[in-house]
């Protein structure tokens, strides 16, 4: 994507999926029509122009409105993973399958010499629990196969299988770096064309070396909206990492800011009870904000207590007094926010 | 708290070939149904409750059919039968990924709950071997409630005929379904059947002919009765079109018998699997 404005090299914006996506479906007629497709931005309007040259002289132009964003930077060193699996998308495709769709996480269960996909439901405990499945896959399956600690590592299901599907468009191999459960894993697709980095968080392993509120949410066993669920833990214990892979970041609809967390969490680690109850009382708070039918729980005034400690926390962002859930969310994806185009930077 | 059988809780049988069409259509049908287990037979038995609109199913598959090797042990010896719950769906999805599987084994086991373990090895892609297992979540039904879940009797029907293609019937319920909630089935003895739909607004008949009657049991009833004369019952429309919807392949027998404003009876037969499907009069 080129820039008319020649100051800038990297223009960092996003758009609507909603506005994008009709303009490529129909990939069969403009394979047919479309000899030239020009993308350009117009950064005085905030437009991203896209222009198909059509035959018989037709000209067809998209103008797509952006928003400026900061992209979140993931930091994530996938070759220090002591773990890595390299696997046809289709085996993996295969293995999907058997597990429903109404779950929630899957496990991903290594040693040297067996490779475990299963659900990450408890055990059933009743006769509408779901069905527990597993599915082994031995290691002559995979393309590369290094595994340097025993793990077992619980991570989104549904991301899993939105990774899948993009990645059987490109036919490559994914890559599947990961350690211990409570560290981020990383699924690698890299083709000729493009480098695609899917970091996830997993599942810490029990709620008291949860470092991070949301993994108190997941520990709980309480409904909870998908967002929570792929959260960004990913944020709390990396290095820096080059800001030219394509990063797609795992859609929380609220999103702790990098530094507040980190800070956050070593004031958790103190033990603090009041904080404990404020990150609890916090976590409650997010799922109330994103699921629309619940009830926040929890009185006001505890409310307003785990938002003031945030706003102490990170000293320069007093504004977020104002609007309690904006300081939850410093970059998200969510229309819900409030949107006056411009998000500040972390 | 849930009545668990005694300590032998019965053991493996293994499958060769398994046709996971039945537990699709039984899926279908019912949401929760039992299971029993008996040395020559399999039934998946749906019985009539308030909760499934009076409704009963009753579907019979003879062990040798389908299972290479059977063992079972039952609570008893007297009463050598096991009687399960389950959730329908459950089994069906376990069985479809058994679909091109070298090996099936199910077992009744009890780790941490009564489950039903489904044990599917696969010929993956790659030529290697893949083990995937499900453990279905069951409930050991207690012997004291086997004896509302035996075969129901069938009264004499006042009506036996062969029923229609059942897509082209299940089509026509889908459209019907639209303007009312009750149909009426009737059928005569010269293989003529309608199904109707009244409203205040609109009156609709679909006429089927020449279907065949089956022979009926009792000379003297079906000579005694006027061969024209519609039996009808009138039924719940919903009931009707979740029996058809199950049937995704056309049976190889299907028979219906009607009692006049009490019962309608669907007997099929799908190679060697046998359905039974009550629907009663809507009151």
């Amino acid at each position: 994507m080129s820039d008319n404005d020649s100051t800038s090299s990297n223009l960092n914006c996003k758009l609507g999926m909603k506005s994008i996506l009709p303009i490529f479906r129909c990939l069969n007629s403009l394979e047919r029509n479309v000899e030239k497709c020009k993308i350009f931005t117009r950064s005085d309007k905030c437009k991203v122009v896209i222009e198909f040259f059509c035959r018989h002289g037709i000209r067809r132009t998209h103008n797509v409105c952006f928003q400026e964003s900061q992209p979140l930077q993931v930091i994530f060193e996938k070759s220090m993973c002591s773990n890595t699996l390299v696997i046809q998308p289709r085996v993996l495709a295969e293995a999907i399958v058997l597990f429903t769709s109404s779950q929630e996480e899957v496990t991903l269960a290594v040693t040297p010499l067996s490779v475990c996909l299963k659900s990450s439901s408890d055990e059933p405990v009743d006769l509408t629990s779901s069905v527990y499945s597993e599915m082994f896959v031995g290691p002559d399956e995979f393309d590369f196969f290094q595994i340097g600690v025993d793990s077992e590592i619980t991570f989104c299901f549904k991301e899993l299988k939105g990774i899948l599907t993009f990645s059987e468009a490109t036919h490559a191999p994914i890559a599947i770096h990961f350690d211990f459960p409570g560290k981020p894993m990383a699924l690698s697709i890299d083709d000729m064309l493009l480098e695609a980095n899917f970091i996830l968080a997993t599942l810490a392993d029990e709620p008291s070396r949860a470092s991070s509120p949301q993994s108190l949410c997941l520990s709980q066993k309480q409904k909870r909206s998908e967002p929570l669920s792929s959260n960004s833990e990913a944020g709390k214990n990396v290095t820096s990492k080059a800001p030219e892979c394509i990063l797609r970041k795992v859609a929380p609809k609220r999103l702790y800011p990098k530094e507040t967390l980190t800070d956050v969490s070593a004031l958790e680690n103190c033990g603090s009870p009041i904080m404990k109850r404020a990150n609890g009382d916090r976590s409650e708070v997010s799922e109330s904000s994103v699921s629309d039918t619940e009830e926040v729980p929890g009185s006001p005034y505890l409310r307003k207590f785990s938002c003031m400690f945030f706003g102490a926390v990170s000293s320069d962002q007093q504004e977020r007094f104002n609007h309690p859930f904006d300081s939850l969310a410093t970059a998200s994806d969510s229309e819900e926010d409030m949107n006056d185009g411009s998000f500040s930077t972390f | 708290m849930p009545h668990w059988a005694p300590v032998n809780l019965p053991a493996a049988f293994l499958l060769h070939s398994i046709t996971p069409g039945v537990s699709n259509m039984i899926a279908k049908l019912a949401k929760t149904c039992t299971l029993r287990i008996s040395p020559d037979k399999l039934n998946f038995i749906l019985s009539d409750k308030v909760a499934n609109g009076g409704v009963s199913m009753w579907c019979e598959l003879e062990q040798e059919n389908f299972f290479s090797e059977f063992q079972m042990e039952g609570v008893s010896a007297e009463n050598n039968e096991i009687y399960l719950e389950l959730t329908s769906e459950n089994l069906s999805r376990a069985l479809k990924t058994a679909q091109n599987a070298r090996a099936l084994k199910i077992k009744l086991t009890n780790k941490h709950f009564p489950c039903l373990t489904v044990s599917i090895e696969l010929l993956s892609v790659s030529n290697s071997s893949r083990v995937v297992t499900h453990d279905i979540p069951i409930r050991v039904i207690p012997r004291k409630l086997w004896k509302d879940l035996q075969e129901p009797t069938v009264p004499d029907a006042d009506v036996s005929i062969y029923l229609p293609v059942l897509k082209t019937m299940k089509s026509i319920v889908e459209k019907m379904k639209n303007i009312s909630n009750h149909l009426i089935i009737e059928a005569n003895l010269n293989g003529e059947l309608n199904l109707k739909i009244e409203t205040e607004l609109v009156c609709v008949t679909t006429h089927f002919k020449d279907l065949g009657n089956p022979p009926s049991a009792s000379e003297d009833a079906s000579q005694a009765r006027n061969p024209e004369q519609m039996a009808e019952v009138r039924i719940d429309i919903r009931r009707l079109l979740q029996f058809l919807a199950g049937q995704q392949v056309n049976p190889t027998k299907a028979v219906c018998n009607i009692m006049s404003n009490k019962i309608v009876h669907f007997d099929l037969l799908h190679e060697d699997v046998s359905l039974q499907y009550f629907i009663p009069a809507f009151s």
